[in-house]
């Protein structure tokens, strides 16, 4: 147990000094794996976040249920009672076209031209309205409880807010898709990649293998440094990545709150978002560790393939 | 310990490197491999360090068929030979100390162990005050020596040097010849190809002389035949 854990401490350790004596190719190997997992997280946080927004909106939907212009006060007393009966609402309002002529008279006092419009109207346009908060939030029991107050009579149209945020949802599911098919293009290239520098090294790196070869040491042996290799450029492109997501983040927030301050929400970005992170990091350790066992795989086999045809 | 029956190895698109060979070489032997340069020494060796496999007859090692070894065997079946050869093979990119403990990370031996076995091979081979130097600040001599303390380290029972010699001058070849006796000394077999006679004209030892892949009669400077070449 001990030789087995000091075989691969020393082998850490000898991978590590090779980085160190090639500081800046090793950063640059790192660099290009953390600009490829920069990209699809950004993304994902990206529509991560709109998707959280969107959910947010889901909940606070209403569906509003306008009466007929002449629906009369028994008529709001049995939809009252109707509406009490429902399971599915949570709460709901009466807003009378009395109160309602009377807050549009007001709100458009500030504004001339509205207020002049308004003025001009000589009767209330407006109808008695019920503004209904549905128990769940489901896009499609919403339009399901909408049909059915739809159907009630003296009701002239139940109006669901929903149909935007229903669009924005399916656009976020494409957007997922497209992260997912980004992801796999990228993995592919980084598995290229680093399997590509982990030949270059073995070819550096060409007589110790076949020394050690020779001396008896078996492919594992031989193939442990360069499976570290790939694990660590793995782990330090993942960490920069993470450090890249998070200043472009920090740098999107400022805006962001701005933005959602005119639209009076404290929106921002989450800046940490460990579910991400770990992802990142397990994905680009998996990727170095492939890449890397790839490469030495048929380097291997190729030098004792020479060395066997000497 | 060591014994060929009917050995031939043919390279691709090439003549028989070995024609026929049997031979049996015991433990503690000192043996040398002569003969003309494209005679089959290297393969002989190579093929008694399992690196390479006969194209027919048998090798056996430690009564152990070579060609039926599986892949996964052959490394340790290695560990069992120090390997010198004409080149060196020494790594230019670590000093001496670091070039000598290499074959005892492959066996597993690290830490205050190994460096100790380090320091007693270097020492032998008289290069103990030079574990920090580069290799290649060592002379032709020098840099043979660290190869043999390499080769030495993991204390194998069975040495194989492939001209060892070759590229030295006199003197430097009377001082490595020298060491391979004292490692005979101590029981351990050395099997050696070489192509001059100087380290072996003042001993009685074994000698196995090659002419075209096949093996002479007749060479031995000691006892009883253990021989049975094909004549070619």
């Amino acid at each position: 147990m001990s030789i087995w854990l000091n075989y691969h401490l020393q082998a850490i350790k000898l991978v590590l000094a090779r980085m160190h004596n090639n500081k800046l190719s090793s950063f640059m190997i790192c660099l290009v794996v953390g600009a490829a997992f920069c990209l699809p997280g950004l993304f994902y946080i990206g529509v991560d976040n709109l998707s959280k927004l969107t959910d947010h909106m889901q909940n606070e939907t209403e569906i509003s249920l306008f009466l007929k212009l002449d629906a009369s006060a028994d008529t709001i007393t049995k939809i009252d009672a109707l509406l009490g009966k429902n399971e599915a609402i949570k709460q709901f309002h009466l807003v009378t076209k009395d109160e309602a002529w009377q807050k549009l008279k007001a709100k458009s006092e500030t504004n001339d031209e509205a207020s002049d419009a308004v003025n001009q109207l000589t009767k209330n346009p407006l109808p008695d309205a019920f503004f209904i908060q549905a128990k769940s939030a489901d896009p499609e029991s919403l339009e399901t409880l909408r049909n059915e107050l739809q159907s009630i009579s003296g009701v002239e149209q139940a109006l669901l807010n929903t149909e935007w945020a229903k669009r924005l949802s399916s656009l976020l599911a494409l957007g997922k898709k497209i992260i997912f098919f980004i992801s796999v293009l990228l993995a592919v290239a980084l598995l290229v990649i680093i399997g590509n520098t982990v030949r270059m090294q073995i070819l550096t790196q060409k007589d110790e293998i076949e020394v050690s070869n020779l001396m008896g040491a078996t492919s594992n042996f031989i193939r442990t440094p360069f499976l570290y290799a790939g694990i660590l450029y793995g782990l330090f492109g993942g960490l920069l990545a993470i450090l890249m997501i998070v200043a472009v983040v920090q740098l999107f927030n400022d805006s962001i709150a701005q933005i959602a301050s005119l639209y009076s929400s404290d929106f921002s970005l989450a800046l940490f978002n460990a579910k991400l992170f770990v992802t990142i990091i397990g994905m680009a350790i998996a990727i170095g560790w492939l890449g890397s066992y790839l490469a030495v795989s048929r380097a291997i086999a190729s030098i004792i393939q020479v060395q066997k045809s000497r | 310990m060591i014994k060929f029956d009917q050995v031939t190895k043919r390279y691709p698109g090439s003549d028989e490197a070995l024609k026929n060979v049997s031979l049996n070489i015991e433990a503690g032997e000192l043996v040398f491999v002569t003969g003309h340069s494209g005679a089959g020494k290297s393969t002989l060796l190579k093929l008694i360090a399992a690196i390479e496999r006969p194209t027919s007859g048998t090798v056996l090692i430690a009564n152990q068929n070579i060609s039926e070894l599986k892949p996964s065997a052959i490394p340790f079946m290695r560990r069992r030979f120090g390997l010198i050869f004409q080149d060196h093979k020494l790594l230019y990119d670590r000093n001496c100390f670091e070039n000598v403990i290499l074959p005892l990370h492959i066996n597993g031996v690290t830490g205050l162990e190994a460096a100790k076995r380090v320091r007693a091979a270097l020492d032998k081979v008289g290069l103990l005050h030079k574990e920090k130097a580069m290799p290649i600040t060592l002379s032709g001599g020098e840099q043979q020596r660290l190869a043999i303390a390499r080769a030495v380290v993991s204390r194998p029972s069975i040495l194989i040097a492939d001209e060892p010699t070759g590229n030295l001058d006199a003197s430097y070849a009377a001082d490595i010849m020298a060491i391979f006796h004292a490692f005979h000394q101590v029981g351990v077999t050395v099997i050696m190809a070489t192509h001059d006679a100087r380290g072996m004209s003042a001993s009685q030892n074994r000698v196995l002389h090659l002419n075209h892949g096949a093996l002479n009669h007749g060479e031995l400077n000691h006892g009883e035949s253990k021989i049975e070449g094909s004549a070619s």
